[in-house]
Parts: C-alpha cells; structure tokens; sequence
C-alpha cells in the first residue's frame, strides 16, 4: 500500500546536502576556533555572550585551521551546487508548491502547536507536509542561500567590498554568518529528532522514495513519542 | 539483497558516516580534491581582483593601537643587529633592470603614503590600523620590473621566514612597504625596520622583518603556504 513519496533527485541532493553541510558546519567551527569571538582588536562586541570559549573538539572538522579552511572552500561549492540543482528540479517538477507559504498556514501552524501542546485533541488536517513542516522546509533553502552570502563577504571582503560593507563589515558578515549557522543547525536538530519522535515511517521515504500513507502522523493523531505504533484511527473514530 | 534493503542500508551507512566525521581531520584520500578546490578558488579569486577595489574601514571603527597582536615565527623578537649584520638594507632584485639596495633613508624619500586600512588575519580577527609607508608599485617602476615577473617573494630576516605574491596584488595602490604605524615609526614587534603591508591579504602573506624582494618569472611558496594554508590567501 506504500506510495511514492520523494523523487530519487529529492532523495540524492537531500543526502548530499546532509554529508555538505555536516562538513560544512564541522569546519566553520574549526575555523571559528582560531578566534572564537567577533571584536574586532582594541574594540568589544555587544553580542556574543560566549566570547573566548572554543567549540568542543566533537563538534570540529578538519583538525586544524588551514585543514579545516581548506575543507570548508572546497565543500562550498558541493553546498552550494547541490542547492541550486534542488532548488531549480522543485521548480521544474512542481514541488515547491508543497513548501511555498499560503494564506492560512499561520493559523495552521498556530493549530499544529496547539495539538502538539495537548490543547487541541486531533491532528489538524494537512496536505503532504504539516503547516510547521512546511515552514522549516521553506525557511532552510532561504537560510542555506543567506549562509553563502553571508560567506562570500567573509571570504572576500575586499573584492566583495560593497556586499560586506552592506552587512555592517566584516566583524558583521562574520557574525550573520555565524548566526545563519546557528538558524541551520537548530531547523537541522528539531527536523531529526521530530522524524524520530513523530514519524519515523517517513526516514524510507527519504531512501527508498516509499511511504506508507497508512502510518501518516496526521491519522495516528501522532505527537512526539505518542502514538507512535498506532494504527490508523478508523472512519468511525474519526466521525466520533 | 533487496533494492530496499540496499537502500534502507545506505541511508544506515550514511548517518554513520556522518557521526564519524565527528572531531575529525577527514579523510587522508580527499586531500588531492582540496588541492584541486583550492587551485580553482584561486582562478576564481584572481579573477574578481581589481585595483580599483579598495579597503576603507568606516571612520566609527576604532584603531586597534596596542591591541594589535606582535608576531613573528623566532623564539624572541626579531631585532636587526647593526653590529653583526651593518646598516640594513632592503634588496629589490631579480627580474629587473636596475636591481636597488635602498637604505631606510631612500626608501623614505620614495613617495609617501599613509592608509588607514583593515588588517584580515587568517584567524579571523581583524584590526584597524594606520600604516605609512610607499608603494610596491613604485618600487617596482624605480627597479624597472621586466613584464616576465609574474611573482615577487618577499623575504625576510625572521628565521627565513618569506611568502611569495602574485604580481597583480604586490602592484595594488594599497600594498605598501611600511616603515610607520599609527604616527610612530615600526615597533620591532611589528615588523621593524620594514614590513610589507596590504589589505588585499591575509596577515601571513604580508612579510615583517623585510630584507629583499624579489621579482620572479613563477611562484616559490612561502612559510604558511608551504604548510598547508593556501598560498593566494586573498581578501
């Protein structure tokens, strides 16, 4: 009774992208580490309240400076061609209008919270995504794109002189890009662990394409670690 | 195997792979894709450099004064030893016609330019500064630089320490060889006699401690490039 889900291309640059940014994010902290504040010398900086405290070791990739440099300007171009190519297939083939923003999806976001509270009994009604789905999927393309600008204007901040000067300088660029990382990471870690929690019927979605519709949360009332094993409420429940 | 099994298999292997890469340096085997990302950043980099791309730090940014970190790879600061070494000079030779051995006295009658200017350090911090010094560029034109050198090296008295430029950046208006800081004349800390200074840079291509200049028909590396970290290291 599986259905097709996601297009094998959705599923490749999903992975790529995973392996990308993992990489990505690994020696960004690893650079980070050579100075892990944003004043600039002789000024202080308002905003960073971790100012001098390293990056665990666990969380770095490439194990030194000119490693983890090397790493992070070689794996850009992965990142960021990998992006596009998603970006242009969901045009092509019509998933964007799975992800794109519609009138209604605040309320239906503001629903999804609810039931995920205990404040709202039924999982409200959705289409392929939820509305809080929907919003993260749409809002991490968006970011990704922000964290290459962002990039660029602390890669180049003299040929790109006008881009880093539009960011505030580089001790600016530097810091957009750092929090950017930051929106990423946070999107990243709530996205796997609601899989997990919620819907980890969807992670062969993901590899084989397949999904059974059957195990959709939105039919299971499904919370995170609730219901979990439920099977599909029957017509009759639903009528009650 | 089962296609599904297969690909549920691999999805498995992925996320393992990804814990693993962990703390880690990476695999010994991608180091020849790095290089090869890092010749092609270097097309791409020199491509978008232009001389009429300038650095101007914005006047509300403070200079960094004594903030400024000292740094030199010797055990102790590298100080010029008049007595063992004579009167320093700085040595502009190789592809040019007229090679020059300038004392501080000439290179300070050259025309004299003072920039307030960022300092990009590889770290990642930078610094405000305000260098006085001449051009590069007028070096270059009083040594009569034959249009074969395609590289400049300059090298230094602090243990051998040197990095070898592309032509286009040493001929930048902001590159300068720098013999003041701040009003005063160079600290040893920071380079004294003269240093090599440009915002086009990252810190570790702008030699301190200068001793000679050499204009080059191809590159010959330099003390961090030849370590791993990239010999362009543009801004």
């Amino acid at each position: 009774m599986a259905v097709d889900r996601h297009h094998w291309f959705v599923r490749l640059t999903h992975w790529v992208n995973a392996i990308a940014l993992v990489i990505m994010i690994g020696s960004g902290l690893q650079i980070f580490n050579a100075y892990p504040m944003f004043a600039r010398r002789g000024e202080a900086f308002c905003c960073y309240p971790f100012a001098g405290h390293s990056i665990p070791h666990w969380a770095t990739f490439g194990g030194w400076l000119a490693g983890a440099r090397n790493w992070h300007f070689a794996m850009m171009w992965l990142f960021l061609l990998n992006g596009v190519a998603y970006t242009i297939f969901i045009y092509l083939h019509g998933e964007w209008r799975d992800l794109v923003p519609r009138r209604g999806d605040i309320r239906d976001s503001r629903e999804m919270i609810k039931f995920y509270l205990f404040l709202r009994k039924r999982h409200p009604h959705q289409g392929k995504h939820n509305a809080l789905q929907k919003g993260t999927y749409f809002a991490l393309p968006i970011l990704a794109a922000l964290a290459v600008i962002t990039g660029l204007a602390v890669w180049k901040p003299v040929s790109l002189a006008p881009l880093t000067n539009l960011m505030g300088g580089y001790v600016y660029a530097r810091y957009w890009h750092f929090l950017v990382m930051l929106a990423l990471v946070v999107l990243s870690v709530v996205h796997i662990f609601m899989v997990f929690a919620v819907d980890p019927y969807s992670i062969r979605s993901i590899v084989t394409g397949k999904y059974n519709p059957e195990r959709a949360p939105e039919l299971r009332d499904g919370r995170p670690f609730y219901h979990l094993f439920r099977r599909a409420r029957s017509d009759a429940d639903a009528e009650a | 195997m089962q296609r599904r099994d297969f690909l549920t298999a691999s999805g498995g292997i992925t996320t393992a792979w990804l814990l693993a890469a962990c703390g880690s340096r990476g695999p010994k085997g991608a180091e020849k894709l790095l290089k090869y990302a890092m010749r092609k950043n270097e097309v791409l980099e020199r491509g978008l450099f232009r001389h009429t791309s300038m650095d101007s730090p914005s006047s509300r940014w403070r200079n960094a004064g004594i903030a400024l970190p000292k740094y030199y790879i010797s055990d102790t600061v590298p100080v010029w030893d008049v007595a063992a070494r004579g009167t320093w000079t700085l040595e502009i030779s190789g592809l040019v016609k007229n090679p020059l051995t300038l004392t501080m006295d000439m290179l300070q009658k050259l025309p004299r330019i003072t920039q307030r200017v960022n300092h990009f350090c590889v770290e990642g911090w930078t610094a405000v500064e305000t260098w006085t010094g001449c051009r590069v560029s007028d070096l270059a034109r009083a040594a009569g630089a034959s249009p074969d050198a395609h590289y400049v090296d300059f090298q230094s008295f602090d243990n051998d320490y040197h990095e070898s430029w592309d032509i286009e950046s040493a001929m930048h208006p902001q590159t300068l060889i720098c013999y003041g800081l701040d009003g005063k004349m160079l600290e040893a800390g920071h380079g004294a006699p003269a240093r090599l200074f440009s915002p086009v840079k990252l810190g570790y291509k702008n030699t301190k401690y200068l001793t000679k200049i050499v204009f080059m028909p191809s590159r010959n590396g330099g003390y961090w490039s030849d370590q791993g970290y990239e010999w362009y290291g543009g801004t």
